[in-house]
């Protein structure tokens, strides 16, 4: 087992490779696609049981390194901790349920499933990457299937959407780079490992050189996450997007930028120096901006996936405070959000897709009483918003309860401003489902069909995780204990 | 040294004027619809010399004062000359097909032999008189190649405009040259003229020393074609034959390159900061202006041929760094776009030749429109031209990621951010069009639902470049550490 995590990397692509090249109809396709990503599933479970939870910051499980350009210090190198892996986890759950989801595709069948595939496969890279190189590798390999998933299987206006995603966050990653290039020089470790850079970028001698690559890794996370007012591309996105893009998109994609705070910037708080105060305040400035607007613009909308849209936005700003305040419970807090979003927004993707593929519109003023006809449909969605809503014995929870109160503890006025959004976020999701499921059922939207099961299994399956780790977030939250009690510690 | 060693040093040469003068011979006596086996002689005979080429050693090669302090062979030279073999090598298998039957092929395979052996003759020089011979020697081969199809009236305009251009500029660069000459006392040799500048770096400085780089700098300009120099590319390129405008983008033009960097680097280094303003102004606007201008082409070969103007700006940015790791990326580059723009112009090509074949009449067959849907149409052609264009874009794992990422790092590591930031931008800038490409040919729907076949020739010749993009993109080790080694040649 020496080599697990390339072959959890590998398979999703070998498999993409087989659905492209061999499968000629659409069953052939989605059963190679599902078995690819089920395999890479059960070696997941395997790494997950096996994962010691004891030595979890920057002490790598499952390491592999071999070396790829000496010259300049890159190496293939992977390795897993309490920081990626419930993201490696959440990655291998979402994969495969997305692809029964999309049982039915009718259009390109094999090109669809492949493409999903090398999404799982650059998201499982970026996770496990110990080298910038590889890392960057990965990030950028993330784009090129979303791409073609908007631009090929999306809405009427795919186009602007598509590019526009495409440039936008391929800017952020390029500045990105830009950090990545200085830290290596201003470091001069000759080596692009990632803890090796992160240890000695407080060896840099001119803080005002660590600023600014700090301020350049941080802008290309920033654009993931996405935080107002860097989101413009989200929204866009995600109404022009399929289902299976948009769940994976708000599922998997965006945690990339979250996962970009903990694994790289972090670390780098303690190295600021008199600038800390001031990179803090920048971010817990920008994560309650994001959380308020982001819920406000979601009380607007009239689209209802637009709505679920800006409800990630927001969901995403709560991460970000919760590392911007910095102890114990705020990242903890924050970790869990990640991973606990990552299963919720996918429900409110999937319902919203059902809605768009039943009755051919997500207006939420032209729907009205689908509960009626789509029973369901209806339990399931609710049990999604009442997630995403914050109820208590949901995952979404308890990562919002830690973020919150962690965040009172080091930042006590943004975490009040914070909570005033948790009201109008109650508001547009209980809203929303008033005029859209429940009142009287609206006749202009003929007759349409329940879930069918392969879009209810996956969308079941999501909901029980949600109460099983909203009942018991241990499983998920004694990974990376150890690592949000070291992450704050190394600072102070 | 004797003449059997001297033939055993330049092997390759004599090769190619053997081969060239016996196709020329071959040719009189062979009926046009025979004459493709002069394609296939040439092919075997660029084969061999590259060949004994990497038999004779590329890493460790070292030989200097051949033919009077004319010529050296280093490692800098064997890499130029195998990138110029290894381009010819794919326009020669693409032009069997291109050009079956035509009634001129001995010509057209003498001049691509000869035009090969002049950039040969350039790579190996380090005296500026044989340096100024080889010039002419390729630029006289392809003027004729522009205007190979001497019934289109395009071609004939785009060579008569090369080669006015072209005669200007040697004019300039010769006029330049001899002001060298004089200055230094009669001195050609590059390394002597090193010393001769370094001891009087007054003499560089003085109004005539000005007008002399002035002059050189212009004439060099031409040549690899910086904005402001650039603007016969674009009219030559689109209206060559699209076979020769890969050679001409990928082989000659870069052949100015290595010129320049002998040139510049080594003879002139005693005024480093002067050039290197000179050329930071110069990249900058090249870049801009490339890609700026690109984004507007409809016609894939007029953007391909912006998009060379770009890279050409990118790769100039050595002469700003002017370090060995700036000019390890540039090397790199040089060899990385002659796999991608050789593949993208012969991808075009074959484009081209299959919509001539279904309607003779076709008019402007690189139209943009005219790649809509050749996803569906020709799924191969549409793979390999979206790798090229990726590649171009540098997204990772290509040869243009890679050689994009070791450029831009060495122009930071010189502390030239605003230029860092300048090439980044622009290259994000250049994501749009090449995906624009993309989108045609995967999003929008087919004019026609017929299949094309590509013809195993353009086949063959584009499987080689891919190789070429995929093996430097996936495994850079080798050929950095080459491009390192023909690096360390100048000695900076």
């Amino acid at each position: 087992m020496d080599y697990v995590l390339s072959l959890i990397l590998f398979i999703p692509l070998i498999g993409a490779a087989l659905t492209l090249l061999f499968t000629k109809s659409r069953e052939s396709a989605r059963i190679v696609a599902f078995t690819a990503s089920a395999i890479s599933f059960v070696l997941t479970i395997m790494i997950y049981l096996q994962f010691e939870s004891g030595l979890a910051f920057l002490e790598f499980q499952f390491p592999e390194k071999i070396t790829w350009i000496s010259s300049l210090g890159i190496n293939y190198q992977l390795g897993v901790d309490g920081v990626s892996m419930p993201l490696i986890l959440l990655n291998a759950i979402l994969c495969p349920l997305t692809i029964v989801y999309a049982w039915g595709e009718n259009k390109l069948p094999n090109q669809f499933f492949a493409l999903i595939l090398v999404l799982q496969a650059g998201v499982f890279g970026v996770f496990m990457s110990l080298d910038f190189f590889l890392f960057y590798i990965f990030w950028e390999l993330t784009l090129i299937p979303l791409y073609f998933l908007i631009s090929i299987w999306g809405g009427p206006n795919k186009d602007y959407a598509a590019i526009k995603f495409f440039i936008y966050t391929h800017v952020a990653s390029l500045v990105m780079v830009l950090g990545i290039f200085a830290l290596y020089f201003s470091t001069g470790v000759d080596t692009f490992e990632i803890p090796v850079l992160l240890q000695a970028f407080s060896d840099i001698v001119d803080p005002k050189i660590r600023v600014g690559i700090f301020l350049a890794l941080f802008f290309g996370f920033l654009v993931k996450m996405p935080t107002v007012p860097f989101h413009t591309w989200l929204p866009d996105a995600h109404v022009e997007a399929p289902t299976a893009g948009s769940v994976l998109l708000a599922g998997v994609l965006l945690k990339m930028g979250g996962y970009g705070l903990f694994r790289v910037l972090l670390p780098m708080m303690e190295g600021l120096g008199p600038y800390r105060e001031n990179i803090v305040t920048l971010m817990a400035v920008l994560a309650v901006v994001s959380i308020l607007y982001a819920t406000f613009a979601a009380l607007a909308q009239k689209d209802l996936k637009k709505m679920v849209a800006y409800s990630s936005v927001a969901h995403m700003g709560y991460v970000m405070l919760g590392a911007a305040a910095f102890n114990y419970m705020s990242v903890s807090g924050a970790m869990f959000q990640q991973f606990s979003h990552g299963l919720i927004t996918a429900v409110l993707f999937m319902s919203v897709g059902v809605i768009q593929h039943s009755v051919h519109t997500r207006i939420i003023p032209d729907l009205g009483g689908l509960a009626d006809r789509m029973p369901k449909l209806a339990f399931l969605m609710m049990a999604g918003f009442m997630a995403s809503l914050g109820l208590p014995a949901m995952s979404g929870f308890i990562a919002e309860f830690m973020v919150l109160t962690g965040s009172y503890l080091t930042l006590p006025v943004y975490a009040l401003l914070a909570m005033l959004g948790i009201v109008a976020t109650a508001g547009y999701h209980l809203w929303a489902m008033q005029r859209a499921m429940f009142g009287s059922y609206n006749e202009k939207l003929g007759e349409p069909h329940d879930l069918a099961n392969f879009e209810m299994i996956p969308m079941a399956i999501l909901v029980l995780l949600i109460i099983l780790f909203g009942v018991y977030p241990g499983s998920v939250m004694e990974m990376f204990e150890y690592a949000s009690t070291i992450i704050p510690g190394v600072m102070i | 040294m004797n003449y059997i060693e001297l033939a055993s040093e330049f092997a390759p040469e004599l090769i190619l004027t053997i081969g060239a003068l016996a196709i020329m011979m071959i040719g009189l006596f062979l009926a046009n619809s025979q004459k493709k086996v002069l394609g296939y002689l040439a092919t075997i005979f660029l084969a061999v010399a590259s060949l004994v080429i990497v038999c004779r050693g590329i890493y460790d090669i070292q030989m200097e004062g051949i033919l009077a302090d004319s010529l050296t062979i280093d490692p800098m030279s064997q890499f130029f000359k195998l990138t110029f073999l290894v381009v010819s090598l794919i326009v020669v298998i693409a032009s069997i097909r291109e050009y079956d039957g035509h009634s001129n092929q001995d010509e057209y395979y003498t001049l691509i032999l000869l035009g090969t052996i002049g950039m040969m003759v350039v790579a190996s020089a380090i005296d500026i008189v044989t340096m100024f011979i080889g010039f002419e020697l390729a630029s006289l081969s392809t003027y004729a190649l522009a205007g190979f199809n001497k019934k289109d009236p395009n071609s004939l305009e785009a060579a008569v405009k090369y080669f006015i251009i072209g005669a200007l500029s040697s004019t300039l660069l010769l006029f330049g040259l001899s002001y060298i000459y004089g200055m230094s006392g009669g001195l050609t040799n590059i390394s002597e003229l090193a010393v001769f500048f370094n001891s009087n770096p007054a003499v560089l400085q003085s109004p005539m020393g000005v007008i002399a780089l002035m002059l050189i700098v212009a004439g060099f300009g031409f040549k690899m074609a910086l904005v402001p120099f650039h603007m016969w590319a674009p009219d030559t390129y689109q209206g060559a034959p699209t076979v020769i405008s890969a050679l001409l983008a990928a082989g000659s033009k870069k052949m100015a390159f290595v010129a320049a960097f002998r040139i510049f680097l080594i003879a002139m280094i005693a005024i480093k900061i002067d050039i290197a303003m000179v050329f930071m102004i110069l990249a900058i606007i090249t870049m801009t202006l490339g890609n700026v201008v690109a984004l507007s082409q409809r016609s894939l070969k007029r953007m391909l041929a912006y998009s060379s103007v770009a890279q050409a700006g990118y790769i100039s940015m050595v002469f700003v760094v002017m370090s060995p790791e700036a000019l390890t990326g540039g090397i790199l580059y040089v060899m990385s776009h002659a796999f991608m723009k050789t593949g993208a112009f012969i991808a075009v090509a074959a484009l081209g030749y299959m919509l001539l074949k279904e309607n003779s009449n076709a008019k402007d067959v690189d139209h943009l429109d005219n790649f809509a849907g050749l996803g569906k149409r020709s799924p191969f052609l549409a793979f390999s031209i979206m790798i090229f264009l990726f590649a171009l874009a540098g997204i990772p794992p290509t040869a243009g990621f890679v050689s994009k990422f070791i450029l831009f790092l060495s122009v930071l590591e010189g502390g030239f951010l605003i230029l860092v930031i300048f090439a980044i931008l622009n290259s994000a800038l250049s994501l749009y069009y090449y995906a624009r490409v993309v989108k045609y040919m995967y999003v929008l729907p087919p004019s026609s639902d017929e299949k094309l076949k590509v013809p195993g020739a353009y086949a063959l010749a584009i499987l080689l470049a891919i190789i070429g993009v995929l093996a430097i993109g996936i495994v850079p080790e080798p050929f950095v550490n080459w491009a390192a080694n023909a690096a360390n040649v100048l000695g900076l």
